[in-house]
């Protein structure tokens, strides 16, 4: 099975994002960029459906210079190759055009390598903006199935056989292929590296493709104009309680709540 | 921007079992103030096996127009017959917008809306107000919370989606929706994926977002058994319980209870975080409840940056003590 697996580089979802106070914009210094942990899930996913069904494991990100990192740190847990999708014409791009822009990679790589990519794997949102539109917009695009949420994936006689998350449960759904999915959080958790695998993807080599091998896509066409970005509310921090036992603290928490009549 | 002559609102409203999402009916609320600043109306959109419940439900909850789509094609999970219906009436209807539920299949519909019709989508809005009588101002949540974008779409038509109990359902009015039904034949070929087997695993309704009180518990309960303290404790206050993210992923509590990030927003008078460190993801879901209580032992735990009473110590310890003083002053009330 040939499978492609889409994947974002974003500043470290454990880390709280502040406003630079110069400029106002997202302070993003000195956050280590991480790959979005959904497409880690997408990634591991992928890799285990190659390992029990054969093929290969194709990574691409559009993304800026330095997503070579993200791209690498996704060849040491088990993706064969790797390609950035980096050119100035794309900043800024709105994300049906980030999709675009994809499904137009997908096609040249198709081209160029003469492989047929038979499932595309994004995950299903990224911890940076999370709209989680790339999968279902790609799949418009190329005019194929798409499958959404899923937390585990099998080969089944006419394509794959997908188990969907749902708000109270899962779905059994089939698709045929090629197909895009976009991965949830499946029961286990993706591998680690080792330090061979790591030194080992270090050396590979990131191609890079750019307008001019997937075309000129108009970018901002319809990206979201951004008129105002500023940090929530802060809550006032009230009263600690830390009294000598825990039943203590417990016994005057209560306290508080009766007084302030919510109980 | 210019909306042309574009001004009507379409908005999906999502069942699940016959049921309308409460996302969904939340929708028709900015779909109502962008309508109304367009000088449009605001069509409500069924579609499913059977929508007559949900036409009669839907009645004085202030849309126009409620136009009804029904066939056994459209039964829930089969997005692919969705989309199609869903992008058939945006073209009969050419509405200035299209609004959904921030709902997996809101969020599919959308996205490939905005695919097909290279147009503008917005996802997860938290509120909505006009610049002017033709730019609507959405505000979406960046980076786990951590920070909040006013965006505008730059094109018209545009779809969003938006998160569930961050609208107000809409004020019931006695005013009369003109129902119409659409057929639609879904062609085979668009058809791509089916449904094979639904299974439900959650059977109680878990409604967060309208409980006065929440508790809820975090990685730091250690042990599914360890999180009953929580349900316990929801228990005696008639609250409802709430998880975060690795509370949930440990397989301690079902989805259906996640607060926060890619779970629910709720706002409840009383909310009791046990065990929770304080994630942005998770604060961003529960900041606008009215008392904020939080047990962890960790004495700089971020959690405790915004409660209004923070216990430091263990939860273990706290949790059941507290259970047995309120359940006392409940019963020396009575």
């Amino acid at each position: 099975m040939e499978i492609l697996v889409c994947i974002k580089q974003v500043p470290d979802d454990s880390v709280t994002v502040h406003l630079k106070a110069n400029t106002g914009e997202a302070d993003l210094d000195g956050i280590s960029p991480v790959v979005n942990a959904f497409d880690t899930y997408a990634l591991e996913m992928a890799v285990r459906l190659k390992e029990s069904s054969g093929g290969a494991v194709t990574v691409i990100s559009v993304g800026p210079e330095g997503t070579e990192n993200a791209i690498k740190s996704c060849l040491a847990v088990g993706a064969d190759s790797g390609y950035l999708i980096n050119d100035a014409a794309f900043n800024n791009a709105g994300a049906p055009e980030k999709s675009k822009i994809l499904a137009s990679s997908v096609k040249y790589l198709e081209k160029s390598t003469g492989k047929h990519f038979d499932i595309i794997f994004c995950g299903k949102e990224a911890t940076d903006y999370s709209y989680g539109q790339a999968g279902p917009q790609l799949a418009e695009i190329m005019k194929i199935g798409v499958v959404t949420d899923l937390t585990d994936i099998k080969k089944a006689d006419a394509g794959v056989c997908c188990k969907q998350e749902t708000e109270d449960g899962y779905r059994t759904v089939q698709t045929g292929l090629p197909c895009v999915v976009t991965v949830s959080k499946p029961a286990y958790d993706p591998r680690y590296p080792t330090i061979r695998s790591k030194l080992a993807a270090r050396k590979m080599e990131i191609p890079v493709l750019t307008s001019s091998q997937i075309g000129n896509i108009t970018a901002a066409k319809t990206a979201n104009i951004t008129l105002r970005i500023y940090e929530p509310p802060k809550r006032k921090c009230g009263v600690k309680i830390k009294e000598k036992t825990c039943a203590d603290s417990a016994c005057k928490a209560v306290g508080m709540l009766a007084d302030a009549k919510l109980l | 921007m210019n909306f042309g002559n574009k001004k009507d609102i379409l908005v999906f409203i999502e069942q699940n079992g016959g049921k309308m999402l409460k996302a969904g009916i939340e929708s028709i609320t900015p779909a109502i103030t962008l309508g109304h600043s367009l000088g449009g109306k605001v069509t409500a959109l069924l579609i499913g096996t059977e929508n007559q419940n949900s036409v009669k439900r839907l009645q004085g909850l202030g849309a126009d127009k409620i136009v009804s789509v029904e066939g056994p094609s459209f039964s829930d999970g089969c997005s692919d017959a969705f989309f199609y219906a869903l992008s058939q009436m945006a073209e009969k209807y050419d509405p200035a917008a299209v609004l959904a539920a921030d709902s997996p299949l809101g969020r599919e519909l959308t996205a490939r809306l905005s695919a097909l019709k290279s147009v503008s989508c917005i996802h997860g809005a938290l509120s909505l107000h006009m610049q002017d009588t033709s730019t609507p101002v959405w505000t979406l949540q960046a980076y786990g919370g951590s920070i909040m974008n006013d965006v505008a779409p730059c094109t018209a038509p545009f779809t969003a989606t938006v998160r569930s109990g961050a609208f107000r359902k809409p004020e019931a009015s006695g005013q009369k929706a003109e129902i119409t039904e659409e057929s639609v034949t879904v062609p085979k070929d668009v058809i791509r994926s089916q449904v094979i087997k639904s299974v439900k695993e959650i059977s109680e309704e878990i409604n967060l977002e309208d409980a006065k009180a929440v508790v809820s518990g975090g990685r730091g309960m250690g042990s599914k058994e360890n999180f009953k303290l929580v349900e316990e404790l929801a228990d005696v206050l008639g609250g409802v319980v709430g998880a975060t993210r690795p509370a949930i992923e440990s397989g301690w509590v079902s989805r259906a209870h996640q607060v926060g990030q890619s779970g629910k927003t709720v706002k409840p008078a009383l909310y009791i975080a046990c065990g929770i460190s304080g994630a942005v993801q998770h604060i961003s879901g529960m900041e606008g409840s009215g008392y904020i209580v939080a047990v962890n032992k960790d004495e700089d735990a971020p959690i405790f940056d915004i409660a209004d009473a923070g216990i430091v110590g263990d939860a273990m310890q706290v949790l059941p003590v507290m259970i047995e003083e309120i359940k006392k002053r409940k019963t020396g009330a009575n």
